[in-house]
């Protein structure tokens, strides 16, 4: 605020030569003609102007419409670090306003202003009193809402400043030529530039406010993502740049495994976190531990060898029983009959551990102890328990960064854990089905049964019925989308005003909402079609595309159940054609 | 390894063994840890020691709660149960403390004395394993009889047992519980609510309701553990269960009293080879208070500083008390000669100009040797006299019952990071003895007559001898005072020229005061004396990197991980730990690394999800992506492309990203860094 007054101050100095007060004139002129109604002097074209300039403005930086598309629009530049390789110069930011920025700050006194508003008014005469005084309040205003711009104007000329070598980078807040013509009480805008270097829970409250995120409506092209095989055919090719640092990472924790060894001795379990797969880093100290174990007295000349037992968390379908198996399978001689119930069978796994304790701890490694498969209720404590028994020693990784939480304070005193960061940035190849994750994020999980191509040969498997029904719901989803894209479609061609905002806000709900098709509707339509005539004719109908995951079902926030083919729009149409055409 | 990467569960075997035989050659080649196995050995013995002393203070610490509840278990299984009218189950609440980590242990010790002491069953029942009154029953009943006669364990899967007689008792019938109860005869049968504040409020009136409908049949002994307090847990039942209730209440020791005990024990005792250094010891009270509260963690914070210590530091192991020069290697004289403390004694010396000395010290291992043992025998009593002090002065500090109430666990970290001279603790406990009259001054000498005196220069006999004989002369009701008491000064006003004047006058003094001025001043100074001899700064001491341990590095990480910000940092700037030159090179204008192609792809897209809001457009993520990651020619798209798609399953694994129906192909955020 300071530095802008101080500015101005210099601006009058600088700037009180005629030419420019002639400059001006014109301008002030249009002005006094229309003071009653400050709204409306803005002229329109400029205030159009200005719309279209904050239409191109990124809201966010991901909404790369020019590099998506190929279209000439001007590239979005990164706020921060990002760094894009075709730096295009903002169409804004060539309007030579140079000269109106000094016409400006010639004008920006409000002595001044209101001198020469008082010189003129002499000069012309007097009106009346009444209009004096709504004058009077008009200028103030007017004299305010300057001041305020001005302020912004100083605000966005600083913050150039301190980036002065990059050009190529538009200056932060409004751009300069949109503001000039403006009189009157600017509405208050929202700078489409995030705030920078916010605190993070102030980020968090800024990324979250109503209305805040704004993204693009661009979709991915479809046949872009890659399947398994193109997936495993492009990941074979792949030659990592940074192969040989992650093996000194490698290399690093590697020599700590002595030390794990020492601790595990010590009655402590170890737990391994950080980025990256922690697979080899285990499978190494596991070779390594093997062979400490081999080596000490109890298997000297003998034909015993160790056994470690190793639990793959992040394999679906790992469950506690399964675990406990494999160590009673070692622990426990096999002639003795051991209950069936996972918690008796751990209550006994550790009784008899304890009346008859093995020549050391038997190491249990469990990779990935944080996946959801392991994380239901009684599995932790029953593995803390066991954890907790000086016959055991527990290895394990987690990959979530907030799997702290995941134990509570009576757990952890169980756990006796020592915990060692082994951030290794090796990929997560074993533990995520790359291909099947990204699409189930993205709700494409019709992929899943390979396409059109995989629907086609369900169903050709299937009978009539099921053919009609499943013809049904194709149409009916397509039916919804249609009606969808007609807003869509409607919307992409006006221009964007406060109105249509809204309009795009309610058409995003009732997408939601009307995403799938009801299950009642369905239901009804297939009687009427004579595909099924009960509903649970109809259920077993759905079954066998439930099975095949061609058809999924949500209930919505309204509590119905909706179905749903994941496919998007353009599979759908070519599902309904061969459909159509009998193909199957 | 690919054939075990997706089973669930399978028994590691070990590779050919071929090339195991190369890779051990290497480690046994070049042998960085020598000595190691003596000095683990030295760790182990004197951990035992420690570890004794621990478990002693813990039975000792509840060693009074327990037996009160000993007794009133055997009290309430006395009576025969022919005789016994039944009138409501005997119930113990058992007000155990917010710390509920050690509610387990705590209960365990309970359950090995009472069924020691008393001819009584004793089951733990916790919240998680019993969700409800059937599992309860389930889990009591096998409780019960798995642990006597191991043939009932077939049975478990069986939902009924051979009954003699009538229909086939269903699994969670209590008949189960009196068939057994007919065989073992046992005097009562303690059921222990481990944490009664978990279980679901209906559960604890229907266990009620149930074991008092089966009193006159079984002897049921009910024990509560209970975080909160006697009133919220009465609270929760209903007043019909209440009335079937004959409680009485029994008070655990506090963990934090516990810890207070521990630490007197184990870090400020007098025998200790090595020592927790002030920073340490700080931290893990600060931890014990601020998080865990767990005594278990407390020991283990203890045990993993001696453990470091014993396995990263050469010099070690000289602590051992048995060490002889024959089985050292000179490198162990080379570690010890580059220590800090060693280098300034040795440059202390050469200023004083005992060359020679300096000399052999530097050139004769033997020497060197002969001057460590002594030296480290030497330090181990200095530490011990400050130990001691800090004990006298938390004493002298209790007796009068000065206000501030300050532990010993502070008192001890403060002395041992050399801010106790000088500080106002000490100069406002030793104004208060300068003032101090004579009942109180006995007090003070009977109670530090009670310490370990074996360093404590003082005679106290002495003083309360002389004592003793002044108090008897005096003839006088009030006890004496000394010149310093401020009932001995008063206060003159005077007013001269309009002013006021104060000034002090110091009333006369009887002749047995002046004679008690003379004792406590004596007192006082010698006190004094000791302090100031015994609360030197530790870490000057010679050798000190031998009998303290006070590293904070691999302490903090091993106990309180922060996984969340070693995630994020390894994401956000991967040069941090890479390490590598493509991509830490280029500094940003802020000094922060830009986004480099060059990153591991996940690094890139987690630093674009960083910048972008709460929802994300995954096309226009894709194209920020392929503009940074991808180069210019289209065959590599699809590489590109796989890399794409394989950090964003990996942002989705660690949490960051979950999938958005609000529109299509978005993304919804759910995680803000360092948030």
């Amino acid at each position: 605020m300071a530095s802008a007054k101080r500015k101005r101050t210099d601006d009058e100095g600088e700037t009180s030569t005629p030419r420019k007060l002639r400059t001006r004139a014109p301008y002030d002129d249009q002005s006094d003609e229309l003071e009653a109604a400050p709204e409306v002097q803005t002229p329109s074209r400029k205030t159009r102007a200005h719309q279209i300039v904050e239409n191109e403005t990124p809201k966010s930086i991901l909404k790369k419409t020019g590099l998506a598309n190929g279209a000439n629009v001007a590239t979005p530049k990164s706020q921060r670090r990002l760094v894009f390789a075709t730096p295009t110069k903002s169409a804004q930011d060539e309007t030579p306003n140079g000269t109106r920025t000094l016409v400006r700050n010639a004008d920006r006194s409000a002595r001044r202003k209101s001198n020469r508003r008082l010189i003129e008014r002499t000069i012309n005469g007097v009106d009346s009193d009444e209009e004096t005084l709504d004058e009077e309040e008009t200028l103030a205003q007017q004299i305010l809402s300057d001041a305020e711009e001005d302020d912004e104007a100083a605000a966005g000329a600083q913050e150039e400043l301190a980036v002065p070598d990059t050009p190529s980078k538009r200056g932060r807040g409004r751009p300069k030529g949109s503001g000039a013509g403006k009189v009157g009480r600017p509405r208050k805008q929202r700078s489409p530039t995030p705030p920078q270097d916010l605190p993070s829970h102030e980020e968090y409250f800024w990324q979250n406010r109503p209305g805040g995120a704004k993204t693009s409506n661009n979709t991915l092209p479809s046949g872009i993502l890659l399947n398994h095989d193109e997936y495993f055919q492009a990941m074979q090719a792949y030659q990592d740049r940074h192969e040989p640092e992650k093996n000194f990472l490698l290399e690093l924790h590697s020599r700590a495994f002595d030390q794990w060894i020492f601790e595990l001795e010590e009655g402590f379990n170890i737990c391994l976190y950080g980025y990256g797969s922690k697979r080899t880093i285990v499978d190494q100290f596991v070779a390594h531990l093997y062979q400490h174990l081999t080596e000490c007295a109890h298997y000297k000349g003998s034909k015993k060898t160790p056994a470690v037992v190793v639990v793959n968390g992040y394999t679906s379908g790992t469950t506690v029983k399964d675990i406990l198996a494999t160590i009673a399978s070692i622990a426990i001689p096999s002639k003795l009959k051991m209950p069936n119930q996972p918690a008796s069978l751990l209550a006994y796994i550790l009784d008899y551990l304890s009346e008859s304790p093995p020549p050391h701890p038997i190491p249990i490694i469990v990779n990935s102890i944080d996946t959801p498969q392991l994380r239901k209720s009684p599995t932790p404590s029953m593995l803390a328990t066991l954890a907790s028994s000086p016959h055991i020693n527990l290895i394990c990784t987690v990959d979530t960064p907030s799997f702290p939480l995941l134990w509570d304070v009576g757990l952890k005193a169980l756990y006796q854990f020592l915990f060692h960061d082994t951030t290794t940035f090796a990929p997560y190849d074993a533990e995520i089905d790359i291909v099947e994750s990204v699409n189930d994020l993205l709700g494409r999980s019709g992929r899943r049964i390979g396409g059109r191509d995989g629907v086609g040969f369900v169903l050709r498997s299937l009978p009539e019925n099921a053919r009609s029904l499943f013809k049904i719901l194709v149409e009916e989803q397509l039916g919804l989308l249609l009606t969808d894209d007609g807003a869509d479609f409607d919307q992409d061609d006006m221009p964007a005003t406060v109105r249509n905002k809204k309009i795009i806000a309610a058409k995003h709900t009732s997408s939601e909402s009307a995403q799938g098709v009801e299950y009642r509707v369905l239901y009804h339509k297939a009687v009427e079609e004579f595909v099924c005539s009960s509903e649970v004719g109809f259920r077993t109908l759905l079954k066998e595309f439930h099975d095949h995951q061609m058809v999924e079902s949500r209930k919505d926030a309204m509590g119905t159940e909706r179905l749903w083919i994941p496919f998007r729009q353009e599979e759908l149409e070519g599902l309904a054609e061969d459909l159509a055409g009998d193909a199957f | 390894m690919s054939e075990t990467e997706h089973q669930k569960c399978y028994i590691y075997a070990p590779p050919l063994p071929e090339e195991r035989a190369s890779k051990r050659q290497r480690t046994s080649k070049s042998n960085p840890q020598k000595h190691l196995p003596e000095r683990l050995q030295t760790y182990r013995k004197i951990w035992s020691h420690q570890e004794e002393k621990i478990q002693a203070t813990l039975e000792e610490a509840d060693r009074v709660t327990q037996e009160k509840i000993v007794n009133f278990v055997s009290v309430a299984s006395q009576p025969e149960p022919e005789h016994r009218q039944v009138s409501a189950i005997p119930t113990g609440l058992v007000i155990a403390g917010p710390s509920i980590a050690s509610h387990g242990p705590f209960f365990e010790r309970l359950g090995r004395r009472i069924r020691d002491d008393t001819n009584s069953a004793y089951f733990v029942l916790t919240s998680g394993e019993s969700p409800n009154l059937k599992t309860l029953l389930k889990n009591l009943i096998k409780k019960a009889t798995s642990r006597v006669d191991d043939d009932d364990d077939d049975d478990l899967g069986r939902p009924s047992t051979s009954s003699k007689n009538g229909p086939k008792l269903l699994d969670f019938d209590l008949g189960h519980l009196q068939e057994w109860q007919s065989r073992n005869r046992v005097q009562s049968i303690v059921v222990t609510i481990q944490d009664s504040e978990a279980f679901d409020a209906s559960i604890l009136i229907e266990i009620v309701d149930l074991f008092y409908s089966w009193l006159d049949r079984l002897p049921f002994v009910l024990l509560f553990g209970i975080a909160t307090s006697s009133e919220s847990f009465e609270d929760r039942l209903s007043g019909k269960s209440l009335r079937y209730l004959e409680g009485q209440k029994f008070d655990v020791t506090q963990s934090s009293e516990i810890i207070e005990k521990l630490f007197s024990a184990t870090v400020a005792s007098t025998d200790i080879p090595l020592r927790i250094g002030p920073n340490l010891s700080r931290r893990i009270l600060e931890r014990q208070r601020d998080h865990v509260q767990n005594v278990q963690d407390f020991s283990n914070g203890l045990k993993y500083a001696y453990m470091s210590h014993f396995y990263a530091n050469h010099t070690s192991i000289f602590l051992d008390e048995n060490v002889s020069f024959e089985h050292l290697s000179s490198d162990m004289f080379e570690a010890v000669r580059i220590l800090p403390s060693f280098r300034r004694w040795v440059e202390g010396m050469l200023e004083e100009g005992q060359t020679q000395e300096v000399r052999q010290l530097l050139q004769s291992d033997q020497f060197l040797f002969e001057n460590i043992i002594h030296l480290v025998k030497s330090g181990h009593e200095t530490l011990s006299a400050l130990s001691i002090a800090s004990t006298v002065f938390t004493n002298v500090r209790e007796s009068l019952q000065m206000s501030p109430d300050v532990p010993l666990s502070s008192i001890w970290t403060r002395a041992a990071s050399g801010e106790m001279i000088g500080s106002p603790l000490l100069r406002e406990t030793m104004l208060l003895i300068k003032k101090i009259p004579s009942d109180k001054l006995v007090q003070l000498l009977t109670s530090m007559e009670d310490l370990d005196t074996a360093s404590f220069t003082i005679d106290i006999n002495a003083y309360r001898h002389e004592l003793a004989d002044l108090v008897k002369r005096n003839v006088n009701s009030t006890p004496l005072r000394s010149q310093h008491d401020v009932r001995n000064d008063s206060l003159r006003t005077t007013v001269v020229a309009q002013k006021v004047l104060l000034s002090k006058h110091k009333a006369a003094l009887s002749e047995q005061d002046k004679a008690y001025s003379e004792l406590v001043a004596r007192f006082h100074d010698e006190l004094d004396d000791y302090f100031t001899s015994t609360f030197i700064n530790p870490r000057g001491l010679i050798l000190s990197e031998i009998l303290i341990y006070d590293l904070k590095s691999p302490h903090t990480e091993v106990f309180q991980p922060r996984p969340r910000f070693a995630i994020e940092r390894a994401l956000a700037s991967p040069h941090d730990y890479l390490g590598c030159e493509c991509c830490g090179a280029d500094l940003g204008e802020n000094g922060e690394v830009s986004l480099s192609g060059t990153q591991p792809s996940t690094a890139i897209l987690y630093q674009m999800y960083l910048e972008s809001g709460a929802l994300i457009n995954v096309s226009d993520l894709w194209s920020a992506f392929r503009a940074i990651a991808g180069d210019e020619e289209e065959e590599s798209e699809s590489k590109t492309m796989a890399l794409f798609q394989r950090s964003l399953a990996e942002l989705r694994y660690l949490g960051l990203v979950k999938p958005s129906k609000k529109k299509t192909d978005h993304i919804a955020k759910t995680m803000w860094k360092g948030l």
